[in-house]
């Protein structure tokens, strides 16, 4: 990779998945072959030395891009190079310059200790024995693994076995890093400790391209975002300029009283409303959490009580807060990211 | 990169799969009682199965002998089940090693590396290979103090033999873990291809009594060859003129098996890498 070049050039990504229909135990579905469009046409740089997020909901086709760039899905069509080399005609170069994390604790051996999976995987990149044994060590003592180091993997946690698969994408020291969901699954505290991992390597200079649909960690993490849904990137900008995009909206968070039948479009009716979402509220209480983007929260506030109110329900919350990320993108799609 | 290097990259990562799958194998003890005791006790139904067919005083030998050509029905016996075991550990182990790579997720983490994938898989082999060996190592001893099993021919000549068996065993194997692959299910595969081999290779009688359409399909499988083979010079003293045809349907088979395991391999690998089914399980 030389000095200008982009560590990771996207153009016209595509990919098509041919899917059978099946129906039950002895009927076999004839003729329903359905094409899924999993990626659709994206294109996207990632400059040298950032943190560069794919922000989107799940099944919105970011793992699909990932396991593009890092060469274990062909294209259907477009280009992508990492570090300069084509993902489909070099290959083995493109994963020379990578290291990867797939989603989940999955990518490593559970019957042999961290230090045994670390000294395997470092044969299979060609790391001389004593070179080896430095990295592996220095890897264990930095992602705070090395007293646990010779116990089987099956008895770490979820947030150690995740640190030992970063153990393993970094032990070729690669200059981009692929990172797929990396804090799914982990406690709020191994999450946050990631997260300063993370920190650290775009401090040692290193790309690192991650998708995650927790739009708080993209805000925190990443220089530049992607928003994708349904294979397609609707908005790529640093987190600043994408809520700053949303002009001077407000958004007012409700939650109700009940199922909100009818009140999303009620409310999308009202002078000053540019979108509304709607979603279960995650208490268990029976509430729902309206999300609405206006305008001028001021104005608007009062005819979306009277609004809430004939349509037969209780105001349990209400909340004015700034845009976030999530805002962005239910102002883009009308949708919330948890649908 | 130079052709020696090459090889000496190839070599370190089937060197480094293969302590792998050793120690793996090894923190699995219940497998290891298995792999031993497993080999003993197989071939006793059958030795004592021949013994009520032959009567008590080995009244119907003669008739054994003229289909067989030897009365020793027990080395008949085993030299046929140690290869069919050997078939049967191949299938099982490269069948299986994709799979369970595949379910463990860690098959998508190995593919990332920058290396051949043919070469993690004959890492594999090599493994299996050197499980096996014990395996028929401890089996031939037991075999001569339990049942009196002696090879009395040609030791080099039966070398060979098992050598181009193995080799066409191997390419079958690779051919089948691809498949494996690609249907995401070892365990049935197993049991029709062992099946199939167990039927119509000749493990514990002779093709003669088989009716003459089985015969002809036992002439498509490399085991009927290593089976006659091997039982002609490790039991009956047969020498090389002799086997001759034997060791050339071997070495075609071997040809022919491991070069479709290797296409099979690189079709199931662009296959897997255009629909996605790489980690699917």
């Amino acid at each position: 990779m030389n000095e200008r070049q982009d560590a990771v050039e996207v153009v016209g990504l595509r990919k098509v998945f041919e899917r059978r229909a099946r129906r039950g135990l002895l009927r076999r579905a004839q003729g329903e072959e359905k094409t899924l469009i999993a990626v659709d046409g994206i294109d996207f740089r990632v400059k040298r030395g950032e943190i560069f997020g794919l922000l989107g909901p799940n099944g919105a086709g970011k793992t699909t891009t990932i396991k593009m760039l890092c060469t274990l899905l062909s294209p259907t069509s477009g280009t992508a190079r990492v570090a300069g080399h084509d993902v489909v005609r070099e290959a083995a170069k493109v994963r020379c310059s990578l290291g990867t994390v797939l989603t989940g604790e999955r990518s490593v051996y559970w019957k042999l200790t961290g230090r045994e999976n670390l000294r395997y995987y470092a044969a299979l990149y060609r790391i001389p024995r004593r070179k080896a044994r430095e990295r592996i060590a220095e890897l264990l003592e930095r992602l705070e693994l090395a007293g646990r180091a010779d116990e089987l993997v099956e008895k770490y946690s979820s947030g150690m076995k995740q640190r030992l698969a970063l153990a393993r994408a970094l032990l070729p020291s690669p200059p981009i890093l692929l990172l797929d969901e990396p804090t799914v699954g982990l406690d709020p505290q191994a999450a946050r400790n990631l997260r300063q991992t993370i920190f650290d390597l775009k401090a040692e200079g290193k790309t690192v391209l991650l998708t995650t649909h927790y739009m708080a960690e993209a805000d925190e993490l990443c220089d530049r975002i992607a928003i994708i849904d349904q294979g397609r990137i609707i908005a790529l900008d640093s987190p600043a300029a994408l809520k700053e995009g949303l002009g001077a909206k407000e958004v007012v968070r409700l939650e109700i009283q009940g199922e909100p039948n009818g009140l999303g479009d009620a409310l999308r009716a009202l002078a000053l409303v540019e979108s509304v979402a709607v979603r279960p509220s995650a208490n268990g209480a029976g509430t729902c959490e309206l999300q609405v983007i206006t305008s001028n929260s001021r104005r608007s506030i009062g005819p979306i009580i009277e609004s809430v109110r004939a349509a037969g329900h209780e105001v349990v919350h209400l909340q004015v807060v700034q845009p976030t990320l999530e805002d962005v993108f239910i102002r883009l799609t009308g949708k919330s990211l948890r649908d | 990169m130079g052709i020696l290097k090459r090889v000496r990259d190839g070599l370190g990562i089937m060197l480094a799969v293969a302590v792998k799958e050793l120690i793996q194998f090894r923190r699995y003890p219940s497998w290891v009682i298995a792999v031993f005791i497993w080999p003993l006790l197989f071939p006793i139904m059958s030795v004592f199965s021949a013994r009520a067919l032959a009567g008590p005083e080995g009244q119907a030998l003669h008739a054994f002998a003229a289909l067989s050509g030897t009365t020793d029905y027990t080395g008949y016996i085993i030299v046929g089940l140690v290869m069919w075991m050997w078939l049967n550990m191949t299938l099982w182990t490269l069948g299986s090693f994709m799979r369970s790579e595949q379910i463990r997720g860690t098959l998508e983490a190995t593919w990332l590396c920058p290396v051949s994938r043919l070469g993690v898989l004959l890492g594999a082999t090599c493994s299996q290979l050197l499980i096996s060996m014990v395996n028929l190592t401890v089996s031939l001893i037991a075999f001569r103090y339990i049942w009196g099993f002696r090879i009395v021919g040609d030791l080099g000549l039966t070398a060979l033999l098992f050598i181009l068996s193995a080799a066409a065993v191997y390419g079958l194997g690779i051919a089948f873990a691809s498949l494996v692959m690609w249907v995401k299910e070892a365990n049935a595969m197993v049991f029709l291809v062992r099946g199939l081999f167990m039927v119509f290779c000749g493990m514990t009688y002779p093709l003669a009594v088989l009716p003459g359409w089985m015969r002809i399909v036992s002439r498509g499988l490399p085991l009927t060859y290593s089976i006659d083979g091997i039982r002609a010079v490790a039991l009956a003293g047969a020498g090389l003129a002799d086997v001759m045809g034997h060791i050339a349907a071997l070495a075609a088979f071997a040809v022919v098996t491991l070069v479709a395991g290797f296409v099979a391999f690189r079709w199931t690998e662009r296959r897997v890498l255009r629909t996605g089914a790489l980690g699917h399980h």
